[in-house]
């Protein structure tokens, strides 16, 4: 294939994304041969699976110590200069996670099966700001939806020669499948009956 | 390299916990042109496309309504503010959400657009992007258990780079790259610059050139065999 061929293919925005996926997935086969290595040093360390389920807290594995205000929670800072002003309130819940982390043993875990929970536990406490930009992003999302979804879908009014030709197109299309499927019974028809006798 | 070697003299940081804002003049500089333009696009108009039309004499104006005016303004300034904060973030993490941040709002940028054309290049770019948060972030996570942090200070610190923190930076850039539309993904984002809405479309483009840039100084700070 010469190279202006694919020069062009490519120049066609539905070869991207399939392109794109090509790549990736070859680079995610050679990480199968790239070696597995743990830094045990880790700057966001969790306790050990089910060490918090042994002793018993109301909101295992998602207990995160301290008392609010007095005591700093499980934490670790990046830059120690920052250490004393961080985990005062790393261990806040709301009055009701608190009343039904006290019915329920389950409620630390459901917090973890959720992914706003997970989010929350990966960003820890002292990344306030990932959290700032990771709500952004779906403001952003919400946003263009809901701009979209008012404009092009609700808000048509105006745009009555628009919905008269869709209009149009959906009746033909659903004439087509009419049709389709009056044949394809047809079909069948014939088929059994000709079974059938 | 080190911090100091890419980006000139250390000015001074931003600290917000974990996540520390740092200013180099390098920094400082694509951070403040980045603001620029986007008070420059802040206060502008949109242009008007004139297309010749055929057995006629006259021309046919293709602009923009004030409706999808403002919501494209409003999108092109959080994507500036965006590409500003992605210049001087020191924290790999952090860098990797400005960047799908800029993602979702390039392709809102287009999507209010009436032209079938450049809504199927958007939503060819937005499978791209939806793709990319699996090496982005997968990326960045690869580096975090691999190093134990995500600050680009201790990055810039480490004595050695294991071959998976070289695998997570490769799939760092392919998330990059795929998100920025640098070639050969640049079909997608070609074809959305074709809409009407000149001023708004440009900063989809700038904000790739300027996280590209930012992306290979952070890249060459993770692997250390340069």
């Amino acid at each position: 294939m010469r190279i202006s061929e694919i020069w062009n293919k490519l120049a066609n925005p539905k070869n991207v994304p399939r392109l794109f996926a090509a790549i990736l997935g070859i680079c995610l086969i050679i990480g199968f041969i790239v070696p597995m290595e743990l830094n045990p040093d880790q700057l966001y360390s969790r306790p050990a699976p089910q060490v918090q389920v042994d002793e018993g807290l109301n909101l295992a594995p998602y207990d995160r110590g301290g008392v609010i205000l007095k005591e700093p929670g499980i934490i670790q800072s990046q830059y120690p200069s920052t250490t004393p002003y961080l985990g005062m309130i790393t261990s806040y819940v709301s009055p009701i996670a608190n009343l039904v982390s006290v019915i329920s043993p389950y409620f630390g875990t459901s917090i973890y099966s959720s992914p706003g929970g997970l989010i929350d536990e990966v960003l820890y406490y002292t990344r306030g700001f990932d959290t700032i930009l990771e709500s952004s992003i779906l403001m952003m999302a919400f946003v263009i939806a809901s701009w979209l979804a008012v404009n092009f879908t609700m808000n048509r009014k105006n745009d009555s020669e628009n919905i008269k030709s869709d209009v149009k197109i959906a009746i033909d299309k659903s004439k087509k499948v009419k049709d389709e499927v009056d044949e394809n019974n047809r079909k069948n028809h014939l088929k059994q009956n000709r079974r059938d006798n | 390299m080190d911090i100091s070697s890419l980006g000139g003299d250390f000015l001074g940081i931003i600290p917000l916990g974990d996540i520390v804002l740092y200013l180099t003049p390098f920094h400082l500089f694509m951070c403040v042109v980045m603001l620029l333009f986007t008070f420059l696009i802040c206060i502008s108009k949109t242009e008007t496309q004139v297309e010749a039309s055929f057995g006629k004499l006259e021309d046919t104006k293709v602009s923009v309504g004030l409706n999808e005016f403002k919501q494209r303004r409003f999108l092109s300034i959080i994507c500036g503010i965006a590409t500003a904060g992605a210049m001087i973030t020191g924290d790999l993490f952090n860098f990797t959400l400005f960047m799908a941040l800029i993602g979702i709002v390039n392709i809102g940028i287009v999507s209010a657009v009436k032209q079938t054309s450049v809504l199927n290049a958007a939503y060819q770019y937005g499978l791209i992007a939806m793709m990319c948060s699996l090496p982005l972030f997968g990326g960045a996570a690869i580096i975090l258990a691999s190093t134990g942090t995500l600050s680009l200070f201790e990055l810039s610190n480490l004595a050695t780079t294991s071959a998976m923190t070289v695998f997570g930076a490769l799939l760092l850039l392919i998330g990059i790259l795929g998100e920025s539309g640098v070639a050969p993904f640049f079909a997608t984002k070609a074809e959305m610059f074709r809409t009407p809405g000149s001023p708004f479309l440009v900063i989809i483009h700038l904000s790739s050139l300027f996280v590209v840039i930012r992306a290979i100084e952070i890249l060459l700070i993770i692997i250390k065999v340069i």
